[in-house]
């Protein structure tokens, strides 16, 4: 598995609240590894009316702010991280680290009823995801 | 026994597709043939069926994604053929790139035009290109698309994994 997911609120003036997920993605039955928790059914059923994946697991999720002018790095997993930097007027610009090496950026503006989702496929039919959006407050 | 050729008359003859000089000869077949008639029933019986009972095919995931997958294989064919072509062949290779690229430019119109949803008139479906995206690995490319639907803005990795 590659990586995960985040999501951005507001906490200060210029802040960042960020909740990230890494996500399996599987058509298979839950595996039998307590590591794995059942997304969210709102993340899940955005994801299913996307995606041909049935089933969504949570690997991870990780809650951080991101402050104004300095990028946060959020480490998804052994071989995935993610760093977020704020621009200001709602744009973000997420960096997506694969074994140490940068494999995407994106600049994005943000709200809070959205998701931005970084995904790539998996080996044996599988997917990853990284779900940028705003957690509940 | 008839030939192809005949049989592909026929069918076109059933679907309204002939000329007024080429159904009349048919026609005249018909009254006179009568393989060519039990062909020319079982193509009628064949197209009374279909419309009412025609396989529907579902996609395993959203329009979106498997359109932007399509855009996906096509740019990366074309990039691998532009790639490939030594200097000679390039020079008279632009002339056949206009037959794709009129493709793309259809269906960029596709979906931008046609794909709106009919109530709302906001755009059902989009190809993210408002953002900057940027794939440094040279083994791996990416691409962005929105599904309003869910309210969810989607960057796919591909790692090119066989």
């Amino acid at each position: 598995m590659f990586c995960a997911s985040s999501f951005l609120v507001r906490s200060g003036p210029a802040d960042l609240n960020l909740q990230a997920q890494l996500v399996w993605g599987t058509n298979n039955e839950k595996p039998d590894d307590p590591k794995l928790k059942e997304v969210d059914p709102g993340v899940a059923e955005k994801l299913r009316k996307v995606f041909k994946w049935k089933n969504y697991f949570e690997v991870k999720r990780q809650n951080f702010t991101v402050a104004a002018g300095s990028p946060k790095k959020v480490k998804m997993s052994d071989d995935c991280e993610i760093e977020v930097q704020s621009l200001g007027s709602s744009s973000i610009e997420v960096k997506l680290y694969g074994k140490g090496k940068l494999a995407v950026r994106k600049t994005q503006k943000i709200s809070p009823s959205e998701l931005l989702v970084l995904a790539g496929d998996d080996k044996d039919d599988t997917a990853w995801f990284v779900v940028l959006s705003q957690p509940a407050k | 026994m008839i030939d192809h050729e005949t049989e592909l008359k026929l069918q076109a003859y059933l679907d309204g597709e002939l000329s007024a000089g080429e159904a009349k000869a048919i026609a005249g077949m018909l009254g006179r043939d009568v393989c060519a008639q039990g062909l020319y029933q079982e193509l009628r019986i064949a197209q009374s069926l279909l419309p009412g009972n025609e396989l529907e095919r579902m996609l395993p995931e959203s329009r979106e994604f498997y359109w932007s997958k399509i855009q996906r294989q096509i740019d990366r064919v074309e990039s691998t053929q532009a790639d490939g072509l030594p200097e000679e062949a390039a020079s008279r290779w632009w002339p056949r790139f206009l037959a794709p690229a009129g493709v793309l430019a259809a269906l960029a119109v596709f979906v931008a035009v046609v794909l709106r949803s009919p109530e709302g008139g906001g755009t059902f479906l989009a190809l993210d290109d408002s953002h900057e995206i940027e794939t440094p690995l040279e083994e791996t490319s990416s691409f962005s698309f929105r599904s309003e639907a869910a309210a969810m803005t989607v960057v796919w990795v591909d790692s090119h994994r066989e």
